[in-house]
This record gives C-alpha cells, structure tokens and sequence, in this order.
C-alpha cells in the first residue's frame, strides 16, 4: 500500500491511497479539523465522498480500526506467505531468556527453525540482524518460519499473543 | 458612547447582508464586504435625499480604522502562520519557477501600464504589485468549495501563491518604508536601511527563538493564550509601524515565529474566527474610504488593467501548471484559478493612499483603480474557477485539432 502525502499551505494537508490500479482515495485533513474524502478513477477528478468533523473523523476511525469488533480472529498478526510459512510479529516480553543475548549466542535458527528478518525497536528498524545482534525486551521480532517455528520462537520470547496491530501499522 | 456602538452594529449588520448575498450567489465575500462599505459611505447613503435614510450613513472614524489595521495585521499574521520555509525548499525548483515566472510577466505588466499612462516609476511600482499578487484567501476558499483540493492542480496553485506571499512580505517593507518615510532620497535610504534591520532581527528572532515563541504560549489557560498570541503580534507590529516598518510585514513575521511551534494548530483554530471578523472590518473600511464617483473618472485605467492582466495570469497559471507536469486540461484550471485579485491589492492601495511622497496620483488615483480592479478581478476569477469547463473545452478541443491536422 503506497500513501502519499502532501501539504497543502494554508489549508492543512492532503493523504492519497491507492486502492487499486484506478482508484485512488483522497483524504483531506484540515487545519480546523475537518476530513474530506474523495475518491479519483485515474485521471478524472476526484469526487467527493463525504466530510466529517475531527470528532467523528476519529471515532469511525476507531471503529475501522477494529477496537470494537474484530470480523475475524485475528489475536496475531501474521502474514501467509504459502501454504506452510509465514512471517509473524513476536514481541519479546522483559521476563523473556532471549533478553540480553545475541543470536549467535542463542544459535537462533538452528534451535529454532525460524529467522529472524528484522527488530523494532522504538529507535528503528533493525532490518537482518546478524549474530551479534543484542535481543532487548519489549523488541518486536519479525520472523519468517513454519507455524511450528513462529510458536516455539512466542513461547521463548514469552508472550503468549503475537503482537496486535499496531505493530504492523508502523510499516505502512 | 452608545452611538458608537449602534454605528458598529449598523456596520457588522451591513457585512451580514453582503456575506448571506455572496453565498446565494457563490461568488467570494471579498467584493462584497467592499460594496457594503461603500453603499454605507457618506458619498452614497449620505447623499441621498431621504434624510431618516442619509442619517445612518457610516463615517470614517478613527476606530473604524483601528479595527481594519488588526484585519490587515490578522491577515498577514496567518499568512506568516501558514508559511513554511521547509515547505518552500522541498518543492522549491518547481515553487522557484512557476513563482518567478508568475513575477516577471505579472509585476512588470502592471508596472509598464503605469508608464504608458504616463506616471512615475514609483507610481508603476505600485500599480505593478497591486496587479502581481493574487488573492490567496479567495483562491484557497474556491479551491475548497470545488473540490480542487483533492487534485493535483492543488498543487501548482498553492506553491505559486506561497511564493507570492513571501514576496510581497519584501515588497510591502519597501513600499511602505518608501511611500510613509517620504523626504528626500537619503531619507528614503534611512527608512528602507531601518525597515530591513528590524525585519533581519525579526526574522533572527524567528529562526533562532522558535523554542521561546512555543514557551510563551505554554500557557494551561484558554484565554490566556488568546490573549498571549494576540498581545505579541499587536505589540510588534504597533511598535513596527512606530518606527516606519509596514505592521503588516511584522505581523508576517511573528505568525512564521509560531508556525514553527506545536501551537499552530490552536492559533489557527482559536484566532481564524478574530482574523475573520477584522479582516470583514478592514473590506469594509476600504469600501467606506471610496468614493464611487470617482470610477468614472479610472474607469478606462481599470478596463485596461482588467484586459492586459487576466490573460497575463492566465498565461503564467497554465505554463504553471505545465512546470508541475500537468495535462492542458488540469492547467488552465490553474491558469484559471490565479486571476483573483484580492486582499492584498487592496493592502497595498491602502498603503498608497496614505502616502506622504508622490502626489495625486498615489493617494486618489491608485486607491480608486485598485477597488475597482479587485471588484473586477475577485468577481471574475471566482467565476472563472466556477465555469472553468468551458476554458478546459475550449483549449483541449483546439490541441487536439492541431494535432489531427
């Protein structure tokens, strides 16, 4: 999903999301809190959709962001990549033995069976950590493996639950 | 004085009126707020023959010049608020070029009408800079209103006029150091030399200070920040114009002070209604200041300006638009759109009209050709925007039959 955004001086700023190859959804945010949003069919001009004021612009966001009702279980965030990988988000709680220890020491894959392709942490993005690279707690790890594999990395990293979406939210 | 302030509510009554007819008929407030003023003036209602009537026509007092001096300085204030330099150097090789085309055909246009009617260099100076800028608050509200927001003629647009703005912070501190200073040369030299001292160390104050604007309006209380905001920005551009800098330019300046803090957002929402009000007062009092029996007399001046310098904006709003790499049709919507005159032409002939230098022609001539080239010009650009199909039908037709042939 690509965003791209813009300022508008003297009006606020302007978000457009390409649904598809035609559709493009543009979301006009105001310096008085105001939404608009339009939708463009490729090159015509955009049509608008509806207006709402920034305290209801928030609550329908709250709702399309599913804190009220998830349609789906969806308790981890994972990604399919085929019928027997996937990549998951793991956060490292502090209790975790990972905590303070680089993969090398932990012989991560080998023990394991998952990779790890990159860490948040709240300075950034570590994206393909090697061996000395240190796990902190509360890292969030991002890992690629069977669903064996993702489970035996949850439970060393202590969490139960995968992650919820505000994990993955950043990496859009 | 209680009639005092029966005149004030006789006064907002009569902006209500303009601004309910504006809407009905979709054209921008501006030109509205003017007529008012000058329907309400001693020139018009005075002079009619009725006296119940004529007694309620509105004279020009010193207050009523107060309350549109805070417009003037309210609406560069936001100008300022809503202008940033990061904003300005991420796009500025095409902001740079559609903005420095859109300068020299425009202002020169403007300045050689004044020549060929014969007037002085410093006569044409102004004439240039009241054609040159376009109406940021007219254009911007139509952009709004027809959803042009949402397209990429937005774009072109909105650059072009950022770049106007920050010209006209510079044109207004020279014009104002020139034509209030007044006397001889070396005094002029003086006035301009303090006018930019004061500015460099406003502009200092703004670069380095932005922590303490942001602190100053730290405050946990509503009003005081209202009151904090407003207190700053009345104090410096009083004091500005104490020493012969332009109010406005100051005003610019310390609204760029607080665009860089985490309270832009509160001033905009807590001081757009205040910048609102005032500025309705100061369209007003320039309509009130006119006499429309003078049009007659500028008339032809007007008709000139109108010919020469639609097609001029026109011009330099398309190939605008072709620098940000937009197809014909998006561009002559930004062609279309840049005609508006508005607030600032009028700031200018405000300025002119209270000059001590030059004669005649700076203080009656300018101000008259000025209203009724804003009238014009906000009237036209609003409907050009509004029926701008009929130009994109126009131009798009004719490229592709030069195409097919």
């Amino acid at each position: 999903m690509t965003v791209y955004e813009s300022d508008l001086p003297g009006v606020g700023k302007k978000f457009e999301i390409e649904l598809d190859d035609e559709t493009t959804l543009v979301v006009v945010i105001h310096n008085t809190g105001k939404r608009e949003l339009f939708r463009r069919e490729g090159d015509e001009d955009s049509v608008k959709l509806f207006e709402l004021s920034d305290r209801m612009a928030r609550q329908i966001g709250t709702i399309l962001e599913g804190a009220y009702f998830q349609p789906i279980a969806t308790d981890t965030t994972e990604t399919m990549l085929d019928d027997d990988s996937l990549l998951e988000w793991i956060k490292v709680t502090e209790s975790s033995e990972l905590v303070g220890r680089t993969l090398g020491e932990l012989e991560f894959r080998s023990e394991t069976g998952a990779s790890i392709v990159s860490i948040q942490r709240d300075e950034g993005t570590e994206s393909n950590p090697g061996p000395e690279t240190v796990i902190e707690a509360d890292d969030t790890l991002i890992v690629l493996g069977t669903r064996e594999a993702c489970r035996r990395v949850e439970s060393l990293a202590g969490s139960d639950m995968s992650v919820e979406a505000d994990a993955e939210e950043d990496d859009t | 004085m209680a009639e005092i302030l029966f005149e004030l509510g006789l006064m907002l009554v009569a902006l209500v009126a303009a601004a309910t007819i504006a809407h009905w008929l979709g054209q921008s407030v501006i030109p509205f707020y003017v007529v008012s003023g000058m329907v309400m003036n001693p020139f018009v209602l005075g002079r009619v023959e009725y006296a119940p009537l004529s007694g309620y026509a509105i004279e020009l007092q010193a207050y009523i010049t107060l309350l549109a001096e805070l417009g003037i300085v309210f609406l560069l204030f936001f100008l300022g608020l809503e202008f940033s330099l990061d904003r300005l150097f991420d796009s500025s090789e095409k902001i740079g070029k559609s903005g420095a085309l859109d300068l020299v055909v425009n202002l020169p246009a403007g300045v050689l009408i004044g020549l060929a009617l014969g007037w002085s260099l410093l006569e044409a100076f102004v004439l240039g800079g009241i054609v040159y800028i376009s109406s940021s608050a007219v254009i911007t509200k139509s952009l709004i209103d027809l959803g042009w927001i949402a397209n990429d003629e937005a774009g072109p647009m909105l650059g072009t006029l950022v770049f106007e703005d920050l010209f006209i912070a510079f044109y207004l501190a020279v014009l104002s150091a020139v034509l209030l200073g007044g006397g001889e040369l070396a005094t002029i030299a003086v006035d301009v030399g303090v006018a930019i001292a004061f500015l460099f160390v406003l502009v200092s104050a703004v670069h380095f200070g932005s922590e303490y604007f942001g602190r100053f309006l730290d405050t946990g209380s509503e009003e005081m920040f209202v009151l904090r905001a407003v207190a700053i920005t009345v104090f410096v551009a009083g004091f500005a114009l104490t020493i012969g800098v332009s109010e406005a330019v100051a005003a610019f300046f310390i609204g760029m002070g607080f665009s860089g803090t985490d309270h832009l957002h509160d001033l905009e929402r807590r001081l757009i209604p205040l910048r609102d009000l005032f500025a309705a007062v100061f369209f007003f009092w320039i309509g009130l200041r006119t006499d429309p029996s003078v049009f007659p007399a500028v008339a032809g001046i007007i008709v000139l300006l109108v010919l020469v310098t639609t097609p001029t904006k026109l011009l330099t709003g398309f190939l605008s638009g072709r620098i940000y790499g937009l197809d014909d049709r998006r561009s002559v919507r930004v062609g279309c759109g840049m005609v508006t005159r508005g607030e600032f032409s009028l700031i200018i002939a405000a300025i002119a009209a209270d000059a001590v230098v030059g004669g005649a022609v700076l203080t009656e001539i300018v101000p008259a050709v000025a209203v009724g080239y804003v009238l014009v010009m906000s009237v036209l650009g609003t409907t050009f925007m509004q029926y701008s199909g009929l130009f994109e039908r126009f131009v798009v037709d004719n490229r592709s039959a030069a195409t097919a042939d």
